[in-house]
């Protein structure tokens, strides 16, 4: 046991890699299946880039949908009017979600607390609202903007199946990978210290603000990248990627996880979808009940989600204290 | 936690099985991916190995449509046990070919999905339905955005989509699939049925005030209401669209008694409906005295579980459309509801029905085709004709996968005059499928090919 | 001229609603510190508990009797669950509040169904008011729902007398001074700490009266909830966390604006949305938000 730890702690990346790269080998023996594997390698890294915002700086967001929104509809507009070849639909869905968040984070982040919260969900709210009504003429309103007939294709290889869902395990894996690389650098310890003391963060001389909206809007670059994937994936984008509820799944995922450590709203992703599509079928109508009471479980007893759960089974398995912190 | 470190142990006896069973391990990775072990014959879940057959249903069991849901599922439930023991409505279709002992030899099962009211969640269920259950057939839905968005889905993976409650034009309009089937009515038909009855009733001096749910379902619906009411000589005042889900709908109700309209037409389908109903009622509209008329509410989809919501002191009187009614006397109708009743104690609703028809109108076509393969399937679907559901002699239309048949015009009851807890509308009149008939052409939207790409 | 005394009135009567949630909202939040997200599910379940103890035994029985279970279910709550949260960081308060509105939610649909449960309103409520026989300046026939009309003045009378509690008496001096310094209170002698579980049990005491009035407008449903939190949870906010004029004067506000955009779609969809992301850019702490509160 010490020895598995000991090997996570030296190559978390590594072991991130063999982990989410054999699942095709592993997740079907507890009743999972590729379309699943794809979709939960989505969220993850929608979530990964999630906590950049919230687990760094401690700005919960109640707008992610927002950049997810927004960039898988760029992209479903893209395979509709332009072509089914994934990478210059991809480039300007990001590019659209990038410049949504930099509005809207540089509007929202001057404030703090439930006051940022509230703003934005209340864009969010906005932005969903119009895609249904106003904009339904583009977004295909509430029967969400089909593409019939279409598979996207990268270069001419065509995304789906297994092809797909590697390619979207590369996407997440390099996304884990530079969020340690945020996350160990001088920029990722200023966000952290904008979440311990912001005030005396500002007392130094540092521009916060340029700090804080850097984390916003590198959080929603993961955000587009996901939608951009999630059209990619299945071509089909509903008006639900820009309701509260998908910025509200998010925020569980991330509680569940684990705030703050990177690997935790991954595996808070991956519990919540394969608690919805795997272990709610023997639940029957009850899932949700079930999954609520769960939640409210983790709030209450594990604030520190899953990963901290982890570290008490460790502790109690071993005896002792795990030494420190993860990096 | 317990459930965390029961994990972590399988996780470590796999590890082990795993090295010893790398052979049998690559084996199974391209199952995982079935798209890809396409021969060249297979389409979707076809070939079907073993001797069972499996059907995905996929119902709302949460969110604002999870009653609907129930029943649906109980339908669905009940077809599976007469596909593979006989009984109800396999003694009074006909032409059928159903044997009562399965499909095809081999027996019916079926897996559950929950759509959660959600398009995005009723893709997702679907798909582990379809690439991990092997379902050779989808059907469910109770929203029409959500079973268009299941159909481009069972179309992309060569599944058969049998479409339940879906009203929407779209579904078999501009958003028609070859691989998707609806056997519910739609917002045209209803347009086409309700007009001429309205007009009989109401009179042809009529100025209408439509508010519409603000979603595909809804524009369609008014669309349909108003040509076909102004076709009867009607004017139509204003169409307000109202948001879906919205609690309150008093300022829409406002604009209405401003305005000279002594018709209100509420294109709202469930608790929408239920709500701008109970509340235009509550704002005196059945009692008001426009332009020397009383004031009418016209609610153009009926239902009986809408009704049961509403109330019966509501709904008294209010004329509206519905695709089937548990209190039809023909011998397909009779059929159903008895052996409904004697599994669950109540009669169904018209999501049952159609959902129930749907399933057996599926199983007769592959033992029509003597086959499951979807093509085969799809063709003996098209321009069947058939008689013993409960709705007279219905074609599945070959153009746009729609059926047509008489469409029912009901009233809500008076408390006085219902029988009992479900008796809640009465039948007043039946527009014959003829004049219902529509030219395919008129919504757009392409079928596509019979072998999904 | 009845249009606009119409659009008005409709206004105030939309307003009445929000403002009785946001009222206890705002009041939970400004003396105990929590955001409870589960504010809308004790009004879902006021309204349940309304419609059938109504439906056995009469309006008037569940009139008095729902604001009871509901104090009681308030403090229950508070002490078993929410005082936990009080030194646990606002994050932390909503998503645990969060959680319990999606169990409250699910469990009153496994009890009582998906559908909604019609609400019978008392007979000495139903019906219309021929506002023109009082209202000389109103030309011709102009009616109104009685129960709307009830609504309106139940809603103000409960922010008046809050007010009056506050204000006069005193708890409402405790509660006050608690709000600013709980500390200091404790180190007086005063059992701080009750007079917040019974603060908790006041605001669930304003959540059944919505229920009592509210449910028969809105109908009765396990998603209502939700459905009203975030209005009402933008009203707050608007108004300025913890600042009950704040809250009367947000869920006035969204309450017009809503009454007069119903014609234009487009707009009246995005509205409250849109009056809150402005009023927030350009007033920080909402309408009459204090400062340092939430930030």
């Amino acid at each position: 046991m010490e020895y598995v730890v000991s090997i996570l702690k030296k190559f978390p990346l590594t072991v991130f890699a063999l982990v989410i790269l054999t699942m095709p080998f592993w997740f079907p023996w507890i009743g999972g299946y590729g379309g699943l594997a794809t979709k939960i390698m989505i969220w993850a890294l929608f979530a990964l880039g999630f906590d950049i915002l919230l687990g760094f700086t401690g700005y919960l967001s109640f707008g992610h949908a927002i950049f997810f929104g927004v960039s898988a509809y760029a992209t479903g507009l893209m395979f509709k009017h332009f072509s089914d070849e994934i990478i210059p639909a991809m480039i300007v869905a990001v590019i659209v979600g990038t410049l949504a968040s930099v509005i809207i984070g540089y509007l929202t982040l001057k404030k703090s607390g439930i006051y940022f919260s509230i703003l934005t969900l209340a864009f969010g709210e906005m932005l969903h609202s119009s895609a249904l009504s106003t904009f339904g003429g583009f977004t295909g309103g509430e029967n969400g903007l089909t593409l019939p007939d279409m598979i996207p294709s990268m270069l001419g290889i065509e995304m789906r199946g297994e092809v797909m869902f590697y390619m979207t395990a590369a996407v997440l894996i390099l996304g884990y990978y530079i969020a340690r690389r945020i996350s160990d650098s001088p920029f990722g310890l200023i966000l952290k210290a904008i979440k311990s003391n912001q005030e005396r963060l500002e007392y130094t001389g540092i521009d916060v603000q340029k700090y804080k909206l850097g984390a916003f809007v590198i959080s929603a670059i993961y955000a587009s990248v996901a939608g951009s994937l999630m059209v990619v994936y299945e071509p089909y984008v509903g008006t639900e990627y820009l309701r509260w509820s998908t910025s509200g799944n998010l925020v569980l995922m991330s509680v569940m996880g684990g705030v703050g450590t990177l690997i935790g709203p991954i595996i808070g992703a991956a519990f919540m979808l394969y608690f919805e599509n795997v272990l709610s079928v023997p639940l029957g109508e009850e899932w949700l009940l079930v999954l609520g009471l769960i939640f409210m479980a983790i709030v209450i007893f594990l604030p520190g989600g899953f990963t901290d759960g982890f570290k008490l089974i460790y502790k109690k398995l071993i005896g002792k204290k795990p030494d420190g912190e993860e990096k | 936690m317990a459930k965390k470190s029961d994990i972590s142990k399988t996780i470590s006896r796999r590890s082990i099985l795993k090295a010893g069973a790398l052979g049998s391990v690559a084996m199974s990775a391209p199952m995982f991916y079935a798209k890809n072990a396409w021969a060249e014959s297979a389409i979707g879940n076809y070939p079907i190995e073993g001797d069972t057959v499996m059907l995905g249903f996929n119902v709302p069991q949460t969110g604002a449509y999870a009653d609907e849901g129930a029943d649906e599922l109980r339908a669905y439930k009940l077809a599976v046990t007469h596909l593979n023991n006989g009984g109800g409505m396999l003694d009074t279709f006909k032409p059928s070919k159903l044997t009562g002992s399965g499909i095809l030899g081999k027996k019916v099962d079926y897996v559950v999905g929950d759509t959660q009211t959600k398009a995005d969640a009723a893709r997702t269920s679907a798909r582990r339905m379809i690439e991990r259950d092997k379902i050779i057939m989808l059907t469910g839905g109770s929203s029409s955005g959500i079973a268009i968005a299941q159909q481009y889905l069972a179309s992309e993976m060569g599944i058969i989509f049998m479409a339940g409650l879906t009203h929407s034009n779209d579904t078999t309009g501009k958003d028609k699939r070859r691989y998707g089937f609806r056997h519910f009515f739609n917002a045209e038909m209803t347009g086409i049925a309700l007009s001429p009855i309205l007009a009989e009733t109401y009179g042809k001096e009529r100025r209408a005030f439509h508010l519409t749910a603000d979603y595909s379902w809804g524009h369609t619906q008014y669309d349909a209401m108003k040509r076909g009411t102004e076709a009867q000589g009607w004017t139509t005042v204003n169409n307000l669209m109202t948001p879906v889900g919205a609690p309150d709908f008093s300022q829409y109700l406002t604009e209405v008694l401003s305005s000279d309209a002594d018709i209100l037409v509420l294109n709202h389908y469930g608790k929408d409906m239920v709500n701008s109903l109970s509340q235009a009622v509550e704002f005196g509209m059945r009692e008001l005295q426009k332009n020397g008329k009383t004031m009418e509410i016209v609610v153009p989809l009926f239902s009986r579980l809408m009704a049961q919501g509403a109330g019966s002191s509501k709904i008294q009187g209010v004329l509206g459309t519905t695709n089937w009614n548990w209190s039809l006397q023909d011998e397909g109708s009779q059929a159903f509801v008895k052996a409904f009743e004697a599994e669950y104690g109540f009669p169904p609703s018209m999501a049952a029905h159609t959902c129930y028809c749907q399933t057996l109108l599926y199983a007769n076509a592959c033992e029509v085709a003597g086959t499951f393969y979807p093509p085969e399937v799809i063709k003996a679907l098209e321009g069947f004709e058939f008689d013993g559901m409960g709705n007279g002699k219905t074609l599945y239309r070959a153009e746009d996968h729609q059926c047509f048949k008489d469409i029912l015009v009901v009233k809500g009851k008076s408390p006085a005059d219902k029988t009992g807890e479900f008796d809640l509308l009465e039948l007043v009149g039946t527009t014959p499928r003829e004049t219902v008939t529509y030219d395919a052409s008129i919504f757009g939207g392409e079928l596509g090919p019979y072998e999904p790409a | 001229m009845n249009y606009l005394f119409l659009q008005v009135l409709t206004g105030l009567q939309i307003s009445a609603l929000y403002m009785l949630i946001a009222l206890g909202l705002t009041l939970i939040f400004g003396t105990l510190g929590v955001v409870n997200f589960a504010h809308g599910a004790l009004f879902m379940l006021g309204a349940y508990f309304a419609v059938v103890i109504s439906d056995a035994f009469g309006f008037s029985v569940a009139l008095v009797s729902v604001p009871i279970l509901l104090f009681i279910v308030g403090i229950i709550l508070e002490r078993g669950l929410i005082r936990f949260f009080y030194e646990r960081s606002h994050t932390d308060q909503i998503l645990v509040t969060f959680g319990l509105a999606i169990v409250i939610g699910e469990v009153l649909k496994t009890i009582y169904g998906a559908n909604n449960l019609p609400f019978a309103k008392p007979s000495w409520g139903s019906g219309i008011v021929k506002l023109h026989e009082y209202l000389p300046f109103l030309e011709g026939f102009v009616a109104y729902p009685k129960w709307r009309l009830i609504l309106v003045v139940v809603s103000f009378s409960t922010v008046a007398a809050l007010f009056l509690l506050l204000q006069f008496t005193r708890f409402g001096l405790i509660v006050r001074a608690g709000m600013r310094d709980s500390q200091m209170l404790a180190f007086l002698g005063v059992n701080i700490t009750r007079r917040f579980t019974i603060v908790f049990g006041i605001g669930a005491v304003i959540a059944a009266i919505a229920g009592l009035f509210g449910g028969p407008i809105t109908q009765v449903e396990p998603e209502l909830g939700m459905k009203l939190l975030i209005p009402s949870f933008l009203v707050v906010v608007v108004g300025g966390m913890g600042s009950l004029p704040g809250a009367v004067l947000a869920s006035l506000l969204f309450g017009m604006a809503l009454s007069f955009t119903a014609k234009y779609a487009e707009i009246q969809q995005i509205i409250i949305y849109l009056l809150a992301v402005v009023i927030l850019l350009v007033r920080p702490r909402g309408l009459m938000g204090k400062k340092g509160l939430m930030e």
